[in-house]
C-alpha cells in the first residue's frame, strides 16, 4: 500500500526524473541489441537501424510503459487540460465565441430552472408537504371549486376520516392598528385553531391558539407575523401576553410566527391577499347556526392520515357529501366536495406556462449547442494534421478522442461557471420582472438543486457537442493525412453540417411560432375593451374602523354612519381641483375581489332544493357608473336618493339582462335576496370584465351602499380627474384625513396600473418566450452563415473552374443559394410539424388564438426564410465575387 | 519458431520473466534473450510488451531495479526478483504445472 502510495507520487510529482529514466532504459536496450548485431558482423549503423526497427517504435514503447503507470489517468488528465487550455488560448476568437454562447445559455437555463425549481419542484416548505390537501365545495354539474361554508365545513370535519386534521381560514378580516405612524390597516386572518399544528409551523414566540380560544367571546387573542412584530412593536421578546389594541378591542399577543413561515395565500384563491400581518381563531359556533350554511367565505385545508391516499380520502369524503344531501337538501342537495394536493394547487395557474418557458430555454441551448458544434467541426478539420502528427508519435485514437472531450470540457466548464455568475446577477434582475401574483415567488433562489442542475447541463452540453467532431472524422491513417498536408479532406463532413442547419432552422421556427402564437395573443387581450375607463382613474382603498359598522351582525343593518362618511368625502373630493367625479365601490374590477348572492325572480316559480341563481352583486355609491365610465344602456343610473329612506332599487348588467330576461326588458321587474322585500330594477349597464381581461363577463347587479343587507368595511374610492391621475394622491389623503384621521388609505394606484398587473402572467410569458425566439432566431442565422461559409470556401476551387469555363456570377451565387435555400425549407418543413405537435401543448395560455394559426405560422416562416437567406448571402456574394484565378490558385 | 505475441496467454509473460531472473539479476535485453533460450526460441518477446510487463511487475512489488553496467560497459538497468517475486514465482509455476497437466489429460481423453 504504501509502496503503491510511493510510486504514485513520484510517477505524479517526479515525472521529470522519471521519463528520463525510461529514455536510458530503453536507449540501453537498443544499443545492447545493436551490439549483439555487430557481434554478428554487421556495420555500426546497421545494426543501430535493424535494432530501432525491431524496437518497433521509440515513443510507442514508451507509451506502453507509461499506460501501466499508478496515477496516469490523473496524470493524463492534467497533461490534457493543460493542453486544452493552451489550445484554447491560442485560437482566442474560437474561444471568446464558443466560451459567450456557452455562458449565455447556460445562464439563461439556470436563472428560468432557477424559477421553475423555486415554483414547481422544490417540496412546499412544511413538513410532509405530500400529505397536505386543499378541500373544495363543487356543484354536482361543474368542477368549478368554490370556498367552503362554516357549517359545511363543521360536518366534513366531525364525519370524515381521512384526516389527522382539517383546518379552515377565513382570509378577509382586516384591522386597524393606531400605530406611531398614524392608522395603518393590517391585513388578517381568522384560522380554526389546528390550522398552523395541520401545516407544521411552530411559533418563534410564545405558542399557538388553544382550542378553547377558538370560540365565539373567547377569540380575542392573536398571532403575528414576523414582519409585523418588528415593523410595529420593535420586536420586543416579552411581547407575549401583552394587550393589543386593535380595531379599538383589546386582543391579547400569544404567539409570534417564525421569520421563514410563508403562508401559499395563492393556494386560498384570495390574490388580493398576498401575505396576512396578523391571524386570529375563527372562533365559530358550536354547533353553527342553519345561515351559515347559506354563505361561503372559508378555505379548507387538511392533512391526510399517514398512509391514506388522495383517492381513499376523496372516497371517504365522497361519503360525507352523500350524506350532506340528503340531511340539509336546501342548501346542499346538488353539492360535492373535491379534494385537491395543495403543492398541485398552488401552481394550477402557472404550471404550463413556466414548462413552456423551460422548454423554450432549453431549445436555444440546443441551438448553440449546434453551433459550438459546427465550430469544433471546423477547428477539428483545421487540426487534422495535428492530429496525425500526434498519432504517428504514439497517440491512440482513443487517447485522441479523450483529449478532444478534455478540450470541450474544459471549454463547458468554464463556460457553465460563466454561466453561473450571469444566473446569480439574473436570477434578482428576472425576481423583479416576474408577475405580482406568481405563487412562491420567495423561494426562487439559486440553491444547491440548481447549482446540481447547472454542472449536470454543462456536462450534458459538453458531451454533446463535444463527442460529434469524433463522428464525421473516419478514424484515417496518419499516413494519408499528412500526405495532404491539411488540405480540404473534410468534403464527408457537409453532411452532418447540412443536417445541423436543417435541425437548428427547425428547433428555431418552433420557438418563432410559439412566440408568434402568445404575442398574437397578448395583443388580442389587450385589443378586449374592459368595459370601462382605464385612462385617468385613480383608485384607494379605505379601511373603516369598526365603530362605522354600527352594532354590525350578519344579514341585518342599515349603515346611516358609512353613507354618511362617503358623503361628507365625496363632497370635499368634489371641491379639489383636478377631481372631475369621485365615487365609490366595494369590489373594483380586475381588484381581484368579488362576492355573489343567490336571487329570487318575481312572478317565478321557485327553484328545486339546493340549485340557486347565483349572480355577482357589488355595492356602490351615486355616480359610480358616470365615474368609472360604465355605459347605462337602458333605464337609469343610481341618484343620490337612492338610499337607505328611499324604495330599494338595483341596476344588473347585460350578462344578467340576458341570462335571466332573455329579449324581454328587465326595466321595472322586482328580485329578491333571502329576505322578504323585493328590489326593482331601474337600469341595465354595460358589461365589465371583473375577473380579467380573457375571462367572460358574468351576471352582475350594481346595489346602492345604502340599501345593502351586509357591508363591506372597505369601500374603494374611485377618482376621475383631468390630470395624470397619480397628482391628486397627496389632496386625496389629505381629505380623507380631514373626514377622519383614523381611517387608513391604502392600495393608491391608478386603473391603468391596475390593468397593467392583471395582464402581468400574459405579458411577462409573452416577453421571455419573444426574447428565446428572437435568440433562437439569431444563433440559428449565425449558424447557417457559418456553415455556407464553410461550405463556399471547401468549393473555392470547384467555383473558379465554372467560372473559368463560362458560369455568369448570378450562376454561382444561384447556386449557393439554391443549396441554402434546400437546406431552410426541409428545416421549415420540419419546424413547421414540429410546431403543430408543440403548441397544442400551450393552447390553454392562449387567449382567442388557435394553435394552428395561419396568419401567424406565415409570417414567421417568412421572416425565418429571409432572415437565414440573408445569413447565407453573404458567403454567396463572396463565392461569386472571387476572381476565378485566385480561386484556383487557392490551394 | 517464433509465437504472434497475441498469443501469449495473460500470466505467461509474467511467469517467463519471473523465471528468466530466477538464477541473477538481468537488464531488459538480457531478459529477453533468456526467455528465448530457456523455450528454445519458441518465445520471443518484444520490447512493447516486455517494458509495460516489467514496470508493471515493479510497480506490484515482484521485481525491483537498479542501475548497473552492462557486459559492453553500458548503463543498463538490472531487475531482480524479490521476495514477494519469488513466492509469486513458485505459486505462479504450480498453477501453470496444473492446468498443462489438466490440458494434456483433456487432450488425451477419447
Amino acid at each position: 500500500m504504501f509502496r503503491n502510495f510511493y510510486t504514485f507520487c513520484r510517477n505524479i510529482f517526479r515525472k521529470a526524473c522519471v521519463e528520463d529514466e525510461l529514455d536510458e532504459e530503453i536507449g540501453s536496450y537498443v544499443e545492447l541489441m545493436a551490439a549483439e548485431k555487430m557481434r554478428s558482423g554487421m556495420a555500426r549503423d546497421d545494426a543501430m537501424r535493424e535494432a530501432r526497427r525491431e524496437l518497433g517504435g521509440f515513443e510507442q514503447v514508451k507509451e506502453g510503459v507509461r499506460d501501466i503507470r499508478i496515477g496516469v489517468h490523473i496524470d493524463r488528465l492534467v497533461q490534457d487540460i493543460r493542453y486544452a487550455i493552451r489550445a484554447l488560448t491560442k485560437n482566442l476568437a474560437f474561444s471568446v465565441v464558443a466560451l459567450l454562447t456557452l455562458a449565455l445559455g447556460i445562464g439563461a437555463n439556470t436563472t428560468i430552472f432557477t424559477v421553475v425549481n423555486g415554483v414547481l419542484l422544490k417540496p412546499l416548505p412544511y413538513p410532509e408537504p405530500d400529505r397536505l390537501l386543499m378541500l373544495w365545495e363543487t356543484q354536482l354539474h361543474d368542477d368549478a371549486l368554490q370556498t367552503v361554508a362554516p357549517a359545511n365545513f363543521f360536518d366534513w370535519r366531525e364525519q370524515s376520516h381521512s384526516f389527522d386534521k382539517m383546518a379552515a381560514i377565513d382570509p378577509y378580516p382586516d384591522f386597524i392598528l393606531n400605530a406611531s405612524g398614524g392608522p395603518q390597516r393590517l391585513t388578517g386572518a381568522a384560522v380554526s385553531s389546528d390550522f398552523f399544528s395541520l401545516l407544521g409551523v411552530r411559533m418563534a414566540l410564545g405558542r399557538n391558539f388553544l382550542a378553547d380560544e377558538d370560540r365565539p367571546g373567547q377569540n380575542h387573542v392573536v398571532v403575528l407575523s414576523h414582519t409585523t412584530w418588528l415593523q410595529y412593536l420593535g420586536g420586543r421578546p416579552d411581547i407575549i401576553g401583552k394587550p393589543l389594541a386593535l380595531n379599538g378591542a383589546d386582543y391579547m399577543v400569544v404567539g409570534v410566527l417564525p421569520r421563514e413561515f410563508s403562508f401559499v395565500s395563492e393556494a386560498s384563491d384570495f390574490p388580493s391577499r398576498k401575505h396576512f400581518d396578523l391571524w386570529t381563531p375563527l372562533a365559530l359556533a358550536s354547533p353553527p347556526p342553519p345561515w351559515q350554511r347559506g354563505t361561503h367565505p372559508l378555505s379548507v385545508f387538511a392533512r391526510l392520515k399517514p398512509g391514506v391516499s388522495l383517492t381513499q380520502a376523496q372516497a371517504d369524503i365522497d361519503g360525507v357529501a352523500n350524506n350532506l344531501q340528503r340531511l340539509y337538501p336546501a342548501n346542499d342537495k346538488e353539492r360535492g366536495i373535491k379534494a385537491v394536493s395543495l403543492s398541485q394547487h398552488v401552481v394550477a395557474n402557472v404550471r404550463t406556462a413556466l414548462f413552456t418557458l423551460a422548454a423554450a430555454v432549453g431549445l436555444v441551448l440546443l441551438l448553440a449547442c449546434a453551433n459550438l458544434a459546427n465550430l469544433l467541426l471546423t477547428r477539428a478539420t483545421a487540426r487534422q494534421k495535428e492530429m496525425a502528427l500526434r498519432v504517428a508519435l504514439g497517440a491512440s485514437q482513443r487517447r485522441l478522442a479523450q483529449q478532444l472531450i478534455t478540450e470541450s470540457m474544459v471549454l463547458v466548464m468554464l463556460g457553465g461557471l460563466l454561466g453561473l455568475c450571469l444566473a446569480y446577477a439574473g436570477v434578482p434582475a428576472m425576481l423583479r420582472h416576474l408577475p405580482a401574483d406568481l405563487p412562491r415567488r420567495s423561494e426562487i433562489v439559486v440553491d444547491g438543486r440548481v447549482l446540481a442542475f447547472t454542472g449536470m447541463l454543462s456536462l450534458a452540453t459538453g458531451f454533446l457537442f463535444g463527442l460529434l467532431p469524433l463522428f464525421q472524422s473516419q478514424p484515417m491513417s496518419a499516413n494519408d493525412s499528412l500526405k495532404q498536408g491539411g488540405r480540404s479532406v473534410a468534403f464527408g463532413q457537409s453532411g452532418l453540417r447540412s443536417a445541423l442547419i436543417v435541425g437548428q432552422v427547425a428547433i428555431a421556427l418552433v420557438l418563432l411560432v410559439g412566440a408568434g402564437l402568445m404575442s398574437k395573443s397578448f395583443w388580442t387581450l389587450l385589443q378586449v375593451s374592459p368595459g370601462f375607463q382605464t385612462e385617468r382613474i385613480l383608485t384607494a382603498r379605505l379601511s373603516l374602523p369598526p365603530q362605522y359598522l354600527n352594532g354590525y351582525a350578519f344579514g341585518t343593518g342599515k349603515h346611516r354612519r358609512i353613507s354618511a362618511f362617503q358623503r361628507e368625502l365625496l363632497e370635499r373630493l368634489d371641491s379639489i381641483p383636478g377631481v372631475e367625479l369621485a365615487a365609490f365601490t366595494a369590489y373594483l374590477p380586475l381588484g381581484g375581489t368579488n362576492n355573489s348572492w343567490a336571487i329570487d325572480i318575481e312572478g317565478r316559480p321557485a327553484n328545486p332544493p339546493g340549485v340557486f341563481n347565483t349572480t355577482n352583486y357589488r355595492p356602490v355609491s351615486a355616480g359610480y357608473f358616470e365615474t368609472i365610465g360604465i355605459p347605462v344602456e337602458r333605464g337609469r343610473g343610481f341618484n343620490p336618493t337612492d338610499d337607505e329612506d328611499h324604495p330599494l332599487v338595483v341596476i344588473i348588467n347585460e350578462s344578467m339582462a340576458r341570462t335571466f330576461w332573455k329579449q324581454q326588458d328587465p326595466v321595472g321587474q322586482r328580485l329578491r335576496f333571502d329576505e322578504p322585500q323585493w328590489r326593482t330594477i331601474v337600469g341595465v349597464v354595460g358589461d365589465v370584465h371583473h375577473k380579467g381581461l380573457g375571462t367572460q363577463p358574468e351576471p352582475e347587479m350594481y346595489i346602492p351602499y345604502g340599501q345593502i343587507p351586509n357591508v363591506e368595511a372597505r369601500p374603494t374610492i374611485v377618482l376621475r380627474t383631468a390630470m395624470e391621475p397619480t397628482q391628486v394622491t397627496g389632496a386625496l389623503r389629505q381629505a380623507v384625513s380631514e373626514v377622519d384621521a383614523n381611517v387608513p388609505l391604502d392600495q393608491i394606484e391608478s386603473m391603468n396600473q391596475i390593468v397593467s398587473v392583471s395582464v402581468g402572467q400574459s405579458r411577462f410569458r409573452t416577453a421571455v418566450l419573444l426574447i428565446f425566439a428572437l435568440l433562437a432566431l439569431f444563433v440559428a442565422s449565425v449558424g447557417l452563415y457559418g456553415v455556407m461559409s464553410y461550405l463556399v470556401s471547401q468549393r473555392v476551387r470547384e467555383f473558379g473552374i465554372r467560372m473559368a469555363v463560362g458560369a455568369s456570377r448570378g450562376n454561382v451565387l444561384r447556386l449557393v443559394l439554391g443549396k441554402a435555400a434546400k437546406l431552410v425549407s426541409i428545416g421549415i418543413c420540419l419546424g413547421l410539424g414540429g410546431a403543430t405537435l408543440l403548441t397544442r401543448l400551450i393552447a390553454s395560455l392562449l387567449y382567442n388564438t388557435t394553435p394552428f394559426d395561419p396568419v401567424t405560422l406565415g409570417s414567421v416562416s417568412l421572416l425565418l426564410t429571409s432572415v437565414a437567406l440573408l445569413a447565407s448571402y453573404i458567403p454567396a456574394r463572396r463565392a461569386a465575387g472571387a476572381d476565378p484565378m485566385v480561386s484556383l490558385r487557392y490551394e | 519458431m517464433a509465437t504472434p505475441q497475441s498469443d501469449l496467454l495473460q500470466g505467461t509473460l509474467d511467469l517467463l520473466i519471473l523465471k528468466s531472473l530466477a538464477l541473477e539479476p538481468l537488464h531488459g535485453m538480457g531478459i529477453s534473450r533468456r526467455i528465448a533460450q530457456i523455450t528454445n526460441g519458441t518465445f520471443e518477446v518484444k520490447a512493447g510488451s516486455l517494458f509495460p510487463a516489467l514496470h508493471r511487475m515493479e510497480q506490484a512489488g515482484w521485481l525491483m531495479s537498479s542501475w548497473g553496467e552492462s557486459e559492453t560497459k553500458r548503463r543498463a538497468k538490472f531487475y531482480r526478483l524479490t521476495k514477494p517475486g519469488k513466492s509469486q514465482l513458485r505459486t505462479e509455476a504450480e498453477r501453470w504445472e496444473r492446468i498443462s497437466l489438466a490440458i494434456a489429460s483433456a487432450l488425451r481423453a477419447t
